[in-house]
């Protein structure tokens, strides 16, 4: 009896200060709420530009057939069956979240890239994502505008500009003619080359073209 | 006796667990700032509209400049508080948005383009400030004065495959009115690769 007495107020104590504790568990469903990550790291995610990918570099990684980008349209639609970038799938902003999508954006295989109009949506699109901790996403920086006043219709740099303007415009007409625009100067071209070309032919050609060639086929017959 | 030190053990173990419990909830760090809605709620946020023009402003809403101080200094919008996007979770700084949003007053933030704006918009709006909005204006500096131009946000800009056709039609119709000098221009080229052949395979001859 003496050692019934003793148990039962220690008992009694520690049971009561173990319920006392459990109810510090009803801070934590409060926490639960708290999907994906921090705050501060998303806000820092968000502010740097690493996310963009420009234009040019997104022609370049088209053209070369780059196995590894997944082009994503977050606008609606309508807008989305207008127009868009050539092989893109279509997830509007609104769906996002959908499951169906799911498999789209939380990957590791592609370099998905997400556009709109302009960034914005696609920005918003990427923030979400990028809170819920899905990695390997990028946003056309300027969106499909950008992509048309770069890409599909380049600006003729003028005769001030430095020759790197030049290289980078010769590289987006011929981006541009890879998506299908034509040139007027297309046509010219040819033409105007056959008819500078075609007179020397006559006149001198003959003459220069003839004695390189016997002098290069010499050696060989020498040879056999 | 052999009672008496069965409970001893079970009393050290308790004693032990709660000590073990009780320093897990004091090392437990509470977040600084906490998300006041999950991802779907975020999402709807996005759909709602987040801009105000500068033509909407009034004494209720508090402009906030979110580019950096240097910036700041070399010009900035009329009563517009700085604070720079990286810093907008300093203690300071949220005192600043919680205080706005008590009372009842809406923030505008803005950058140089409305993009910029848009990550500290996100982040505020999911930390539960749901009086900010973006301003819709895009800032350059000239000559040390800041000007602000409205921004058009989402534009539809022009359609790219009516202008690869019309290119494609443009160009077809030109080849439709440049056929004739073609044929003109080749024939003479013809004769003239003939006499080329010819020298060509004399060498070769020799050779075998």
């Amino acid at each position: 009896m003496s050692t019934n007495k003793l148990i039962t107020p220690r008992y009694l104590f520690l049971s009561a200060l173990i319920i006392v504790l459990a109810g510090g568990l009803v801070l934590l469903p409060k926490f639960e709420k708290q999907e994906g990550i921090a705050p501060e790291l998303l806000l820092s995610n968000a502010i740097s530009p690493e996310r963009y990918i420009s234009t040019d570099e997104l022609a370049d990684r088209i053209i070369s057939n780059d196995p590894s980008i997944l082009l994503i349209d977050v606008r609606d639609e309508a807008s989305f069956n207008e127009n868009t970038l050539p092989n893109s799938v279509n997830i509007p902003l609104d769906q996002l979240l959908n499951e169906d999508f799911e498999g789209y954006l939380d990957q590791a295989e592609y370099d998905v890239i997400l556009f709109s109009n302009d960034s914005f949506k696609a920005d918003q699109a990427w923030i979400l994502c990028n809170r819920l901790d899905y990695k390997n996403l990028h946003v056309l920086k300027g969106g499909i505008n950008e992509w048309f006043n770069t890409i599909i219709n380049p600006k003729k740099p003028s005769e001030n500009m430095p020759q790197t303007e030049y290289n980078l415009y010769s590289f987006r007409k011929a981006a541009s003619m890879y998506f299908g625009v034509m040139y007027v100067d297309q046509v010219k071209k040819p033409d105007s080359k056959k008819a500078y070309v075609a007179p020397k032919k006559t006149t001198t050609t003959p003459k220069v073209v003839v004695p390189k060639k016997k002098k290069k086929k010499m050696p060989v017959e020498g040879g056999c | 006796m052999k009672e008496l030190e069965k409970t001893k053990r079970i009393s050290i173990a308790a004693v032990i667990t709660i000590l073990v419990v009780i320093i897990a909830l004091l090392t437990y760090k509470k977040p600084k700032h906490l998300y006041t809605v999950n991802t779907q709620q975020a999402l709807e946020q996005t759909a709602l509209n987040n801009f105000i023009q500068k033509s909407e402003l009034n004494s209720e809403t508090i402009l906030i400049d979110i580019r950096n101080k240097f910036e700041f200094e070399k010009g900035h919008i009329e009563n517009a508080i700085n604070i720079d996007a990286s810093d907008i979770l300093l203690e300071d700084n949220k005192n600043v948005f919680e205080t706005l949003k008590e009372e009842g007053k809406n923030v505008a933030l803005y950058g140089n383009t409305p993009s910029e704006a848009i990550a500290p918009l996100m982040v505020l709006q999911q930390l539960g400030f749901n009086n900010v909005k973006i301003l819709a204006v895009n800032n350059s500096l000239n000559q040390d004065k800041l000007i602000t131009t409205p921004a058009e946000i989402e534009k539809k800009g022009e359609n790219i495959n009516k202008f690869i056709e019309t290119s494609a039609k443009k160009v077809n119709e030109l080849m439709k009115a440049k056929p004739k000098p073609k044929p003109v221009v080749k024939a003479p080229v013809k004769k003239v690769v003939i006499p080329k052949k010819k020298k060509k395979k004399m060498p070769v001859e020799g050779g075998c």
